[in-house]
Protein backbone atom coordinates (compact mmCIF):
# COMPACT_ATOMS: atom_id res chain seq x y z
CA UNK A 1 0.00 0.00 0.00
CA UNK A 2 2.99 2.25 0.73
CA UNK A 3 4.05 1.50 -3.06
CA UNK A 4 1.30 3.35 -3.79
CA UNK A 5 2.17 6.58 -2.57
CA UNK A 6 6.07 6.58 -3.33
CA UNK A 7 5.27 5.67 -6.80
CA UNK A 8 3.15 9.17 -7.10
CA UNK A 9 5.27 11.08 -5.62
CA UNK A 10 7.15 12.83 -8.58
CA UNK A 11 3.79 13.74 -10.65
CA UNK A 12 2.18 14.66 -7.31
CA UNK A 13 5.32 16.78 -7.01
CA UNK A 14 5.66 18.03 -10.44
CA UNK A 15 1.80 18.86 -9.98
CA UNK A 16 2.12 21.11 -7.21
CA UNK A 17 4.71 22.95 -8.85
CA UNK A 18 3.17 23.77 -11.90
CA UNK A 19 -0.10 24.50 -10.33
CA UNK A 20 1.54 27.35 -7.86
CA UNK A 21 3.36 28.40 -10.99
CA UNK A 22 0.30 28.88 -13.29
CA UNK A 23 -2.17 29.93 -10.91
CA UNK A 24 -2.50 33.50 -10.28
CA UNK A 25 -3.13 34.39 -6.33
CA UNK A 26 -1.95 30.53 -5.30
CA UNK A 27 -0.32 31.09 -1.85
CA UNK A 28 -0.06 27.27 -1.56
CA UNK A 29 -0.98 24.06 -3.30
CA UNK A 30 -0.76 20.14 -1.61
CA UNK A 31 -1.30 17.12 -3.11
CA UNK A 32 -2.15 14.47 -0.75
CA UNK A 33 -3.69 10.59 -0.43
CA UNK A 34 -7.51 10.42 -0.11
CA UNK A 35 -6.47 8.94 3.52
CA UNK A 36 -4.68 12.27 4.52
CA UNK A 37 -1.37 11.75 4.03
CA UNK A 38 0.66 14.49 2.52
CA UNK A 39 2.57 13.99 -0.96
CA UNK A 40 3.92 17.35 -1.91
CA UNK A 41 3.60 20.66 -1.29
CA UNK A 42 4.27 23.74 -3.12
CA UNK A 43 5.05 27.05 -2.35
CA UNK A 44 5.59 29.40 1.18
CA UNK A 45 3.12 27.61 2.69
CA UNK A 46 0.96 28.69 5.82
CA UNK A 47 1.25 25.79 8.49
CA UNK A 48 1.55 22.46 8.85
CA UNK A 49 1.25 21.01 5.04
CA UNK A 50 0.65 17.52 6.75
CA UNK A 51 -2.24 18.58 8.89
CA UNK A 52 -3.82 20.63 5.95
CA UNK A 53 -3.55 17.34 4.03
CA UNK A 54 -5.11 15.25 6.41
CA UNK A 55 -7.99 18.12 7.00
CA UNK A 56 -8.64 18.13 3.35
CA UNK A 57 -9.12 14.37 2.88
CA UNK A 58 -11.73 14.73 6.15
CA UNK A 59 -13.27 17.57 4.19
CA UNK A 60 -13.60 15.62 0.79
CA UNK A 61 -14.94 12.59 2.12
CA UNK A 62 -17.29 14.49 3.71
CA UNK A 63 -18.31 16.22 0.57
CA UNK A 64 -18.60 12.54 -0.91
CA UNK A 65 -20.66 11.52 1.93
CA UNK A 66 -23.25 14.60 1.43
CA UNK A 67 -23.01 14.04 -2.25
CA UNK A 68 -24.10 10.29 -2.17
CA UNK A 69 -26.85 10.89 -0.01
CA UNK A 70 -27.85 13.63 -2.31
CA UNK A 71 -28.09 11.76 -5.13
CA UNK A 72 -25.44 14.04 -6.69
CA UNK A 73 -22.71 11.42 -7.68
CA UNK A 74 -19.47 12.03 -6.85
CA UNK A 75 -18.34 15.81 -5.96
CA UNK A 76 -15.25 17.40 -7.89
CA UNK A 77 -14.53 20.22 -6.13
CA UNK A 78 -15.12 21.77 -3.01
CA UNK A 79 -14.71 25.19 -1.56
CA UNK A 80 -14.23 27.03 1.30
CA UNK A 81 -14.58 30.46 0.74
CA UNK A 82 -13.26 32.31 4.01
CA UNK A 83 -12.54 36.17 4.59
CA UNK A 84 -9.06 36.40 4.21
CA UNK A 85 -8.52 33.48 1.19
CA UNK A 86 -10.24 30.67 -0.42
CA UNK A 87 -9.51 26.65 0.26
CA UNK A 88 -10.36 25.60 -3.47
CA UNK A 89 -10.22 21.23 -3.60
CA UNK A 90 -10.37 18.79 -6.31
CA UNK A 91 -10.95 15.54 -5.84
CA UNK A 92 -8.77 12.93 -8.51
CA UNK A 93 -7.84 9.76 -9.70
CA UNK A 94 -4.20 9.07 -10.64
CA UNK A 95 -4.00 5.72 -11.82
CA UNK A 96 -6.51 4.36 -9.41
CA UNK A 97 -5.34 6.29 -6.44
CA UNK A 98 -7.58 8.52 -5.08
CA UNK A 99 -5.63 11.47 -4.69
CA UNK A 100 -7.29 15.34 -3.30
CA UNK A 101 -5.19 18.34 -4.64
CA UNK A 102 -5.85 21.53 -2.54
CA UNK A 103 -5.14 24.91 -3.46
CA UNK A 104 -4.63 27.89 -0.64
CA UNK A 105 -5.54 31.03 -2.60
CA UNK A 106 -6.02 34.79 -2.16
CA UNK A 107 -9.72 35.87 -3.05
CA UNK A 108 -8.70 37.56 -5.92
CA UNK A 109 -8.21 33.96 -7.30
CA UNK A 110 -10.47 33.40 -10.58
CA UNK A 111 -12.27 29.96 -9.93
CA UNK A 112 -13.24 29.15 -13.18
CA UNK A 113 -9.08 29.14 -14.14
CA UNK A 114 -8.34 27.14 -10.79
CA UNK A 115 -10.70 24.46 -11.78
CA UNK A 116 -9.44 24.63 -15.52
CA UNK A 117 -5.77 24.15 -14.14
CA UNK A 118 -6.57 21.36 -11.40
CA UNK A 119 -8.48 19.35 -14.59
CA UNK A 120 -5.15 19.89 -16.73
CA UNK A 121 -3.33 18.80 -13.80
CA UNK A 122 -5.21 15.45 -13.37
CA UNK A 123 -4.74 15.31 -16.86
CA UNK A 124 -1.30 15.11 -16.74
CA UNK A 125 -0.73 13.32 -13.61
CA UNK A 126 -2.19 10.29 -15.57
CA UNK A 127 -0.09 10.93 -18.56
CA UNK A 128 3.21 11.05 -16.66
CA UNK B 1 -39.83 13.91 25.73
CA UNK B 2 -36.67 14.57 28.68
CA UNK B 3 -33.89 16.80 28.62
CA UNK B 4 -31.71 13.01 27.27
CA UNK B 5 -34.46 13.10 24.09
CA UNK B 6 -31.52 13.95 21.37
CA UNK B 7 -28.12 12.38 22.57
CA UNK B 8 -25.02 12.65 20.68
CA UNK B 9 -23.35 9.78 21.53
CA UNK B 10 -19.24 9.24 20.14
CA UNK B 11 -17.71 6.36 19.52
CA UNK B 12 -13.40 7.13 19.57
CA UNK B 13 -10.48 4.75 19.66
CA UNK B 14 -7.66 3.16 17.08
CA UNK B 15 -8.14 2.70 13.69
CA UNK B 16 -9.13 -0.44 13.23
CA UNK B 17 -11.03 -1.05 16.65
CA UNK B 18 -14.11 -1.47 15.08
CA UNK B 19 -16.22 2.48 15.18
CA UNK B 20 -17.36 2.29 12.09
CA UNK B 21 -19.07 -1.71 12.59
CA UNK B 22 -20.13 -0.43 15.87
CA UNK B 23 -22.26 2.11 14.79
CA UNK B 24 -23.36 0.08 11.73
CA UNK B 25 -24.69 -2.70 14.31
CA UNK B 26 -26.63 -0.24 16.06
CA UNK B 27 -27.94 2.22 13.66
CA UNK B 28 -31.55 2.04 12.62
CA UNK B 29 -30.79 3.18 9.39
CA UNK B 30 -28.13 2.88 6.52
CA UNK B 31 -24.92 5.10 8.06
CA UNK B 32 -23.32 7.65 7.01
CA UNK B 33 -19.50 6.40 6.08
CA UNK B 34 -16.62 8.44 4.89
CA UNK B 35 -13.98 5.64 4.43
CA UNK B 36 -11.82 5.45 2.04
CA UNK B 37 -8.90 3.62 0.94
CA UNK B 38 -6.41 3.27 2.85
CA UNK B 39 -2.26 4.07 2.20
CA UNK B 40 -1.01 2.90 5.23
CA UNK B 41 0.61 -0.75 5.08
CA UNK B 42 0.79 -0.77 8.87
CA UNK B 43 -3.17 -0.35 9.46
CA UNK B 44 -3.90 -3.84 7.75
CA UNK B 45 -6.84 -3.10 6.22
CA UNK B 46 -8.54 -2.33 2.86
CA UNK B 47 -10.15 1.45 4.28
CA UNK B 48 -10.44 3.64 6.65
CA UNK B 49 -12.32 6.40 8.03
CA UNK B 50 -11.29 9.82 7.13
CA UNK B 51 -14.21 12.04 8.27
CA UNK B 52 -17.17 10.56 10.38
CA UNK B 53 -19.37 7.69 10.58
CA UNK B 54 -23.04 8.63 11.80
CA UNK B 55 -26.17 6.66 12.52
CA UNK B 56 -29.12 6.73 14.59
CA UNK B 57 -30.79 4.49 16.82
CA UNK B 58 -34.55 4.84 18.54
CA UNK B 59 -34.63 3.62 21.89
CA UNK B 60 -38.31 3.72 22.52
CA UNK B 61 -39.87 6.05 24.26
CA UNK B 62 -39.13 8.77 21.87
CA UNK B 63 -35.50 8.68 22.86
CA UNK B 64 -32.94 8.69 20.09
CA UNK B 65 -29.57 8.16 19.93
CA UNK B 66 -27.12 9.76 17.16
CA UNK B 67 -24.22 8.22 16.79
CA UNK B 68 -21.01 9.41 15.83
CA UNK B 69 -17.62 7.78 15.35
CA UNK B 70 -14.39 9.40 14.41
CA UNK B 71 -11.33 8.74 12.47
CA UNK B 72 -8.90 6.57 14.65
CA UNK B 73 -5.68 8.12 13.14
CA UNK B 74 -3.41 10.84 15.06
CA UNK B 75 -3.17 12.71 12.45
CA UNK B 76 -6.94 12.81 12.49
CA UNK B 77 -7.06 14.29 16.08
CA UNK B 78 -8.77 17.50 15.03
CA UNK B 79 -11.61 15.86 13.90
CA UNK B 80 -11.50 14.30 17.52
CA UNK B 81 -12.58 17.37 19.34
CA UNK B 82 -14.87 18.34 15.96
CA UNK B 83 -17.29 15.86 16.41
CA UNK B 84 -17.64 15.23 20.56
CA UNK B 85 -19.12 18.92 20.72
CA UNK B 86 -21.89 18.78 22.68
CA UNK B 87 -22.00 15.30 23.13
CA UNK B 88 -23.63 13.80 25.73
CA UNK B 89 -21.17 11.01 26.13
CA UNK B 90 -17.87 8.91 24.94
CA UNK B 91 -17.51 5.57 24.13
CA UNK B 92 -13.84 4.10 23.37
CA UNK B 93 -13.12 1.20 21.98
CA UNK B 94 -10.26 -0.59 22.19
CA UNK B 95 -8.50 -3.52 20.58
CA UNK B 96 -7.21 -5.65 22.52
CA UNK B 97 -5.23 -7.79 19.52
CA UNK B 98 -2.98 -4.54 19.25
CA UNK B 99 0.46 -4.49 20.79
CA UNK B 100 -0.22 -2.01 23.99
CA UNK B 101 -3.99 -1.85 24.46
CA UNK B 102 -3.61 0.03 27.31
CA UNK B 103 -1.26 3.03 26.02
CA UNK B 104 -3.78 3.01 22.83
CA UNK B 105 -6.42 3.80 25.10
CA UNK B 106 -4.33 6.59 27.29
CA UNK B 107 -4.27 8.48 23.52
CA UNK B 108 -7.82 9.23 23.77
CA UNK B 109 -8.40 9.42 28.01
CA UNK B 110 -5.61 12.38 27.43
CA UNK B 111 -7.20 13.43 24.39
CA UNK B 112 -10.84 13.92 25.82
CA UNK B 113 -9.35 14.88 29.30
CA UNK B 114 -10.51 17.98 30.25
CA UNK B 115 -14.21 16.45 28.67
CA UNK B 116 -14.41 13.70 30.82
CA UNK B 117 -15.01 15.11 34.05
CA UNK B 118 -18.44 16.08 33.13
CA UNK B 119 -19.11 13.75 30.01
CA UNK B 120 -20.51 10.20 30.01
CA UNK B 121 -18.08 7.42 29.07
CA UNK B 122 -17.28 3.78 28.58
CA UNK B 123 -14.71 1.42 27.56
CA UNK B 124 -15.39 -1.33 24.87
CA UNK B 125 -12.55 -3.43 24.83
CA UNK B 126 -12.60 -6.07 21.51
CA UNK B 127 -11.14 -9.84 20.56
CA UNK B 128 -10.94 -10.42 24.29
CA UNK B 129 -11.30 -14.27 23.43
CA UNK B 130 -8.38 -14.51 20.96
CA UNK B 131 -6.34 -11.74 23.25
CA UNK B 132 -7.34 -11.98 27.05
CA UNK B 133 -4.62 -10.15 28.40
CA UNK B 134 -4.79 -7.28 29.51
CA UNK B 135 -7.76 -8.26 31.47
CA UNK B 136 -10.72 -5.87 32.01
CA UNK B 137 -9.31 -5.22 35.74
CA UNK B 138 -6.00 -4.15 33.86
CA UNK B 139 -7.94 -1.32 32.11
CA UNK B 140 -10.00 -0.53 35.55
CA UNK B 141 -6.80 -0.01 37.50
CA UNK B 142 -5.60 1.70 34.46
CA UNK B 143 -8.01 4.04 34.66
CA UNK B 144 -8.27 4.29 38.71
CA UNK B 145 -4.61 5.20 38.46
CA UNK B 146 -5.62 8.36 36.42
CA UNK B 147 -8.49 9.02 39.14
CA UNK B 148 -11.13 7.38 37.00
CA UNK B 149 -14.07 5.00 37.49
CA UNK B 150 -15.76 4.20 33.97
CA UNK B 151 -17.01 1.20 33.03
CA UNK B 152 -15.20 -1.42 30.91
CA UNK B 153 -16.78 -3.97 29.04
CA UNK B 154 -15.74 -6.73 26.65
CA UNK B 155 -17.79 -6.37 23.42
CA UNK B 156 -18.22 -7.51 20.07
CA UNK B 157 -18.76 -4.70 17.80
CA UNK B 158 -20.51 -6.87 14.86
CA UNK B 159 -23.21 -7.50 17.77
CA UNK B 160 -25.70 -5.08 18.22
CA UNK B 161 -26.44 -5.86 22.07
CA UNK B 162 -22.88 -5.88 22.60
CA UNK B 163 -23.23 -2.40 21.13
CA UNK B 164 -26.48 -1.26 22.44
CA UNK B 165 -25.14 -2.14 26.29
CA UNK B 166 -22.10 0.57 25.76
CA UNK B 167 -24.44 3.08 24.78
CA UNK B 168 -26.89 2.11 28.23
CA UNK B 169 -23.41 2.32 29.89
CA UNK B 170 -23.17 5.71 28.95
CA UNK B 171 -26.92 6.79 29.31
CA UNK B 172 -27.22 5.15 32.76
CA UNK B 173 -24.07 7.52 33.69
CA UNK B 174 -25.89 10.70 32.11
CA UNK B 175 -29.08 9.94 34.07
CA UNK B 176 -27.33 9.94 37.23
CA UNK B 177 -25.81 13.29 36.49
CA UNK B 178 -28.59 14.72 36.13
Amino acid sequence: MFSLRSSLSEQSHNAARALFAEIDGARSVVVATADGFELAQAGPGHGDASRLAAMVSSFAALGDAASRESNIGTPRCLVIESTDGRLLVRCMQVRGQSLVVVVLADKKVLLGLVWHQLALAEKLMNAE
Amino acid sequence: MGPLSHLKIVFTGTAGSGKTTAIAALSDTPPVVTDVRNTDASLGKEHTTVGLDFGQVDLGDGQSVRLFGTPGQLRFEFMWRIIATDALGLVILVDNSRPDPLDDLSIYLDAYKDLLPTMSCAIGVGRTLECPQPAVDDFCEMLAARGLVLPVLPVDVRRRDDVLMLVDAVLVQAEMRL
